[in-house]
């Protein structure tokens, strides 16, 4: 190949000079014109007058000659350096390319044959009935058998394998690789997505030896048959065209080499002007003066527009055939290398997702014209023609697009990563989205979101939703669904809507009471009305959802039946900073402002920002921002940045404990009551929030695997006839029952006791009227016995005022809370 | 009369075998599941104090199938100065059981070695929070993880 281009270089240079040739002609030729006057007869004055006339003229003429000449070579030299600069080194920005996590095959795994299957689809794996080939799948009896592609995974490569799982009960029973037992295989990641410039172009480079030899030789019998005979613009092609064009009254054939194509491609726009095609005839003529035809054919090759994809304009031959057909270029057949050939043409017109008659026809085409110049005999050619056009599945990973979570994870790499070098140079990131988890959110969100349209009889699209589901222990993101357009690159709600969280500040005002030390769940808390005076003179005067009062309440019924008045009460004699304080502690990332009306959730916060709140609850009292990058990769595989567990305890694992007992109850006996019954276990820790005027419904929650908080409201921000547990919560629900749900599992022990009805804890069978738990140690000193908890016990309203004579450590904050107490309460 | 006694005994030999033999996928399910340390005493040469106090390997002891998996990697890239790498097998090992004190203590264990003493320090908090679930002779990595975690203050303190 080397010798070939040597070989070629001679000529080549001559070729330069002929370039500036007519530049140099035309002056030539304007000289029998300049002559013209010479030949006549006249005076010797006027000889010398027109000697001197035609001496200026032609000193004009020449001094012309030069400047074009100059102006021509100097715009050459650009057009030179402009060619070299931009075809040497890299001449693609490479999007960044994101992946999903792998899933994990192991003894143990609880896996449903549906996310198996649905996983290995949108992975591009085919169903067979004899797994040969990597890529494919099938199941031997109730056995499943894989033959997992070979990847470069963020740690190390690995081989293509096959792979046999057998199942038992729902989960993994054992997994093994030809015949021999593993603890862990993976299935490698999705592919989810790039990170683009503006312009979206996504493609996939190739070498040209790895493209198939029918593949090049069809492409050149196609679009230029001369492309080894000619220096970068064939005027042979040109005449045909013209000749073709106008027997066929319009434009039929395009004149144009692979050279010019790609030139235009690469360097110009897509203007219909002469001058363009000049410089387009020129560029074409300096890159074969420097480059082989080698090489320009595989930056053809990798440039070539194929196709759209939403925003993602799909480039080159290798990402083409990904996208359309589910191979590496190396896997095709030849009706498929024919179809994309012919695809070239036309990319939507021939499009075979959409116009399959079309596509079909051109393959026919290419496959003739294949024929016709000896790449394939006839029987293959009869062979290949009928073939039916088979493309791959629709709604396959190559064409879902997860924009929220993309966004997500631009936004998190961008505090490490410039946004050039995530756009241009094929950086590889490993996420932590669960495909199957996103699968769930995505159809929980449309299906609801359309429901509870109808049930409001709007008449419109009027209501909007988002949520994040996070994993309770490490807070990675396992999905994100920003807007009900479920692939809407727009307004991402899940992190840019700041609304009113409403209820969901709650927990952290119970947290604030427990930790406190002051305060248990048996504490007896006052729901009656409550009014405060605001600086600005103004009263804030919240009542309970139902509007009914509801007296002395044990705190967890406050908290389970998410009661205003009674938290705000609560909220007070603990003391606003410490809930502010709290607040910060569990992560908030903005300034709170004390004010009263924080207690009751006038904070807006963006669902994302709601989850990190809930995660510190979720994980056990680490406080840890959701983060949804594992890995940073170069693209060949060097590992830049690997993304480790973060996070700091805020919180004793007993105290958590404690509140999710709280967090229990609303699911027990509360406003999730719902869930309850759906699930058939209590092991759920959820909170409802509607915030005022029903502007926004909210639920949080997390089982033993995962949290999840989902927002509903309208953009206006106008109220709806929703609440967290009629709007929310269903949405909620639906995830769970898709992905599964595992009840919670306790993380601290606590010690459990009777409680009489003023709130104290009492021996067994002293009159207690409901078992609850209280922080390890806290019996030893506080349990009555039958004796002392006989009714002439003076009733307890408020575990303050009892907790506080009995610890002079804990006086000086109770001084600050009842201080406020007489000054807004009346 | 010596026949049936025969057969019985052969009958109920052969049901207890049948109970045993098959493993219940349960066995390996990762929320259950729990990490065996070893006090390496009986295969190492060094004494028995050492042993006790501080790990040798990030893949001693027992543990569930695909942790025992990542642990043996992440020694492998440990010995091949691979830090970056143990981590990550480390911390996939952590996705599979999130709550497995034992993984969260060798997370910490080289963490200290890399001087990272900030994460150390936060991986140990961990380790002691889910320490009373995950680990079946959790009184000697509480040994281990009280040990390492004097070793990480003494030299964060600095």
């Amino acid at each position: 190949m080397r010798d070939m281009s040597n070989e070629k270089k001679p000529p080549r240079a001559t070729k330069t000079r002929t370039v500036k040739k007519p530049a140099a002609k035309k002056a030539v030729a304007k000289k029998p014109v300049a002559k013209k006057p010479v030949s006549k007869k006249a005076v010797a004055k006027k000889v010398v007058a027109a000697k001197s006339t035609r001496r200026k003229v032609l000193s004009w003429f020449l001094r012309l000659t030069v400047v074009m000449a100059v102006a021509l070579s100097i715009w050459l030299v650009y057009l030179d350096a402009q060619v070299r600069s931009q075809f040497d080194g890299n001449k693609w920005t490479l999007p960044a390319k994101v992946y999903a996590r792998p899933l994990s095959l192991y003894p143990g795994l609880l896996l449903s044959s549906q996310q198996l299957k649905a996983e290995l689809r949108w992975n591009d794996y085919k169903a067979v009935t004899q797994v040969v080939s990597p890529g494919t799948y099938g199941k031997d009896g109730s056995d499943w058998i894989i033959y997992r592609r070979a990847f470069a995974f963020a740690d190390r490569n690995e081989d293509a394998v096959k792979i046999r799982v057998s199942f038992a009960a729902g989960r993994i029973d054992s997994v093994s690789v030809n015949g021999k037992p593993q603890g862990l295989v993976r299935i490698e990641p999705q592919y989810i997505g790039g990170i683009f410039p503006a312009h979206h172009e996504d493609r996939e480079l190739i070498a040209l030896q790895d493209v198939p030899p029918e593949l090049v030789a069809a492409l050149i019998a196609v679009e230029d048959r001369a492309y080894f005979e000619h220096y970068g613009i064939s005027i042979r092609g040109i005449l045909r065209a013209m000749k073709a064009n106008v027997a066929a009254g319009r434009t039929v054939q395009g004149g144009s080499t692979l050279t010019q194509q790609l030139v235009k491609n690469f360097f110009l726009t897509n203007e219909r002007s002469l001058q363009r095609k000049i410089k387009e005839a020129f560029m074409a003529l300096l890159l074969e003066l420097h480059y082989s035809k080698e090489d320009i054919l595989q930056a053809y090759l990798n440039e070539v527009y194929l196709g759209q994809a939403g925003r993602r304009s799909i480039h080159g031959i290798a990402l083409a055939s990904r996208f359309y057909f589910a191979k590496n270029v190396q896997q095709l057949n030849l009706s498929e290398i024919a179809l994309l050939v012919g695809m070239i043409k036309g990319p939507s017109y021939y499009n075979p997702f959409r116009q399959s008659d079309r596509a079909r026809a051109r393959r026919d085409i290419v496959l003739s014209v294949m024929e016709e110049v000896r790449v394939i005999s006839s029987a293959q050619r009869i062979n290949a023609q009928g073939q039916a056009i088979r493309v791959a599945e629709s709604g396959r990973a190559g064409q879902r697009e997860y924009p929220a979570f993309i966004q997500l994870v631009k936004r998190q790499l961008q505090t490490d990563y410039r946004l050039q070098d995530l756009q241009n140079t094929g950086l590889r990131i490993f996420t932590t989205l669960d495909p199957w988890l996103q699968h769930a959110t995505e159809k929980s969100i449309q299906q609801h979101v359309a429901k509870l349209e109808r049930q409001a009889s709007f008449k419109q699209p009027t209501l909007e939703a988002a949520a994040v589901v996070t994993s309770v222990d490490g807070a990675e993101v396992r999905a994100i669904v920003g807007s009900r357009r479920v692939q809407y690159f727009g307004f991402n709600r899940a992190l840019d809507a700041q609304r009113s969280i409403g209820s969901l500040a709650k927990p952290a005002v119970y947290l604030s009471a427990l930790a406190s030390g002051r305060y248990n769940w048996a504490s007896i808390v006052d729901d009656k009305p409550v009014s405060v005076a605001g600086q600005d003179g103004s009263l804030w005067q919240p009542r309970n959802y139902d509007r009914k009062n509801y007296g002395n309440v044990f705190m967890v019924d406050a908290l389970a039946k998410s009661l205003n008045q009674a938290t705000a009460r609560l909220g007070m004699k603990v003391g606003i900073s410490r809930v502010v304080d709290t607040f910060e502690r569990l992560g908030v990332d903005k300034s709170i402002p004390p004010y009263p009306s924080i207690l009751l959730g006038s904070i807006s916060m963006s669902p994302f920002e709601a989850t990190q709140m809930f995660q510190t609850y979720a994980s056990g009292g680490f406080a840890m921002k959701p983060r949804a990058i594992q890995a940073l990769t170069t693209s060949d595989n060097q590992v830049l940045t690997s993304y480790a567990l973060q996070g700091r305890q805020v919180y004793s694992p007993e105290l958590i404990e404690n509140l999710r007992y709280g967090l229990q109850q609303v699911v027990v006996q509360g406003t999730g009551k719902r869930l309850a019954r759906a699930f058939n276990t209590t092991k759920i820790a959820a909170k409802t929030g509607t915030s005022d005027d029903q502007r926004d419904a909210w639920f949080a929650g997390f089982d033993d695997r995962h949290l999840a908080v989902v927002w509903l409201g309208r953009d206006d921000n106008k109220s709806m006839p929703y609440t967290g547990a009629s709007g929310a919560l269903p949405i909620w629900q639906a995830i769970f029952q898709q992905s599964g749900l595992e009840p919670l599992t306790p993380l601290a022990d606590l010690e459990w006791s009777w409680v009489n009805s003023y709130g104290l804890a009492v021996e067994d069978n002293c009159n207690g009227v409901r078992e609850m738990p209280f922080m390890p140690g806290y019996l030893t000193n506080n349990k009555l016995t039958c004796r002392d908890a006989m009714p002439s016990t003076a009733p307890q309203i408020d575990g303050a005022e009892q907790d506080s004579k009995k610890d002079n450590k804990d006086n000086k904050d109770n001084k600050e809370g009842s201080g406020s107490w007489f000054d807004w309460l009346f | 009369m010596v026949r049936l006694v025969v057969l019985i005994v052969i009958m109920v030999n052969f049901l207890t075998a049948c109970s045993v033999l098959p493993k219940p996928a349960d066995d390996y399910d990762p929320r259950v599941s729990q990490s065996t340390e070893s006090s390496r005493s009986e295969t190492t040469g060094s004494n028995y104090a050492d042993a006790v106090d501080d790990l040798l390997r990030l893949d001693e002891g027992q543990h569930h199938p695909a942790v025992q998996v990542l642990l043996t990697q992440a020694e492998q890239a440990r010995q091949e100065g691979n830090s970056s790498q143990a981590l990550a097998y480390l911390d996939q090992a952590r996705q599979i059981q999130p709550r497995n004190s034992a993984i969260f203590y060798r997370q910490a264990w080289l963490n200290y070695q890399l001087g990272e003493l900030q994460q150390a320090r936060q991986l140990l908090q961990r380790a002691q929070v889910f320490l009373r679930k995950s680990v079946v002779n959790h009184t000697l990595l509480q040994h281990r993880i009280t040990a390492l975690k004097t070793k990480v203050d003494a030299r964060y303190l600095d």
